[in-house]
């Protein structure tokens, strides 16, 4: 298994720089590990060398695609069997008003934002949300409607520090997308959780402790890996 | 009979000679027994109620198009521009990186990575592919995003201003010609055959009027496509065999007899009395594969 990362990370598996890696040919099973997949940036661009070398790759180009782009996460996730809430992507705040009452959250759809969400509880905040989220009306947002409270947490290989239905969508969110490293945005209500939405993790936002859980999942990874090569 | 629902923007409109391709279509299903509708951003939501989606807008990983072409795709529907050819074309270094895998012949292209802007770097490109280079950005379309620099300083203005948004670029020979084949392909088979040519004493065909923001194209001539050139034809598809069975549109140079292709393009133009003037049937072959 070969690890491509521009982290500081202990691991006695052969590791490259996403550089390195861009101008190479080398074959296997390939860990891309990035604090930001965002479409177009570095992490994304090891994924395409990987896919287009030939080899198993995580993750994957689709996912990181489909996984920043909120109705695709949502409705791949509900596919898998994951809790999400009714959503509609638009532009029209007319159309907002017309099938969901406040308070809303708002998510944009453009994979530029890191600030994730917006909370509108009436029509003028909607406002400003769609205008600010969709660039200018550039693009559509997604809106679901808020029922219970927001939870933004950190997810590493899909453990994260809460327990219970927020950590078992976690868990299914890395099953489904087999993003590494990113920050989630759960909607819990009555005991229930409902995933939100999913956004890149800023790279100060990555501690020691994280990366101890990195190293033993690149460890459990590795023993996978060999069995994938062959 | 199938429910057809063609994704359009607003702008799709503004051309004369789009909205009546786009009226042709219709017409076509309908003659056909189909039902056409088209289909715009607040009637998202409505995906499931059709059997095939063709999308028009401008397609990217980043635009709307893409979540309407990945949301069919997901609920089972037959989609044109399917969301892995939106993928692969969008990004024009995905596309080469194919090329290179699979020995598709195409213009001379390197690399270049946002740490690698340093002057060693730059002499390398410049020996390589000698003077003047092109710039391209990843998200091309339209003849927009590409650039040409003769000079170091030239090279790290534009590269740098495309660097705001890709962390990797391509760099490709100049090579001036009058005119850039296009051959339109669904299903692996060629569907049109045009020239575009180049405006007066450009090289791109469509390009900025100085000090205007407006644009000028050249001219497109359409050739029937059972007379345009077998090598050609064969180049083409050979390119779309790396990406996949949908619509594509392929730019390629004719260098000294030799065929090179420029890019592939999903989503490819069709604009009445230019793509589909030699080749009327275009619009019937393409509601077939959607009704299929």
């Amino acid at each position: 298994m070969l690890v491509v990362s521009n982290i500081d990370l202990t691991t006695d598996l052969p590791k490259m720089k996403p550089s390195a890696f861009l101008k190479s040919s080398v074959k296997g099973f390939t860990l891309n590990l990035d604090t930001d997949y965002r479409y177009l940036k570095t992490g994304y661009y090891v994924s395409v060398h990987a896919e287009v070398l030939g080899n198993q790759v995580i993750p994957s180009t689709e996912s990181i695609i489909d996984a920043s782009r909120t109705p695709i996460l949502l409705l791949k996730a509900s596919k898998a069997g994951i809790p999400t809430l009714p959503y509609l992507m638009t532009g029209s705040v007319k159309q907002i008003t017309t099938q969901f009452a406040f308070p809303v959250v708002v998510f944009a759809v453009n994979p530029f934002s890191y600030e994730g969400y917006r909370i509108a509880s009436n029509r003028s905040s909607l406002y400003r949300a769609v205008k600010s989220l969709s660039m200018n009306y550039k693009f559509a947002v997604c809106v679901q409607p808020l029922r219970g409270e927001m939870l933004s947490f950190k997810s590493i290989f899909g453990k994260c520090d809460y327990a219970g239905e927020v950590a078992r969508i976690s868990e299914r969110v890395y099953e489904t997308f087999e993003i590494p490293m990113c920050k989630l945005h759960v909607q819990t209500c009555e005991l229930k959780a409902y995933l939100c939405g999913l956004q890149p993790l800023r790279a100060e936002e990555v501690f020691a402790t994280d990366l101890e859980i990195v190293s033993t999942e690149i460890f459990r990874l590795s023993k996978k890996g060999e069995h994938l090569v062959g | 009979m199938a429910r057809i629902a063609c994704f359009v923007e607003k702008y799709n409109f503004s051309d004369p000679k789009e909205a009546r391709a786009l009226e042709n279509f219709r017409r076509v299903a309908n003659a056909r027994g189909h039902v056409f509708d088209f289909m715009f951003r607040e009637a998202i939501s409505e995906i499931p109620k059709y059997d095939a989606v063709f999308i028009r807008a401008t397609t990217d990983p980043l635009f709307t198009a893409y979540v309407v072409s990945k949301t069919a795709w997901e609920l089972g529907l037959k989609v044109i521009d399917d969301p892995e050819s939106i993928q692969i074309c969008g990004n024009k270094i995905h596309l080469y990186d194919l090329f290179n895998k699979h020995d598709v012949p195409h213009i001379p292209t390197v690399f270049l990575n946002k740490d690698e802007m340093h002057h060693k770097r730059f002499l390398e490109i410049f020996e390589d592919l000698g003077k003047p280079v092109v710039v391209k950005a990843p998200y091309t379309s339209f003849s927009r995003y590409v650039e040409k620099v003769a000079c170091e300083t030239s090279f790290r203005d534009v590269a740098k201003r495309y660097f705001r948004k890709s962390d990797v670029l391509a760099v490709q020979s100049f090579m001036p010609t009058a005119f850039d084949w296009r051959v339109g392909v669904l299903n692996r088979q060629v569907l049109y055959v045009c020239k575009y040519m180049m405006p007066k004493g450009r090289w791109k065909h469509g390009c900025k009027r100085r000090g205007k923001p407006t644009f000028v194209w050249g001219r497109t001539f359409s050739l029937n496509r059972e007379n345009a050139p077998l090598g050609l034809k064969n180049v083409a598809l050979r390119a779309c065999d790396v990406i996949g069975h949908g619509l594509y549109g392929v730019d390629i140079k004719e260098v000294n007899g030799r065929y090179v292709v420029v890019e592939v393009n999903d989503n490819p133009s069709i604009y009445s009395g230019y793509e589909d003037y030699r080749n009327k049937d275009l619009y019937g072959k393409i509601i077939d594969y959607l009704a299929d």
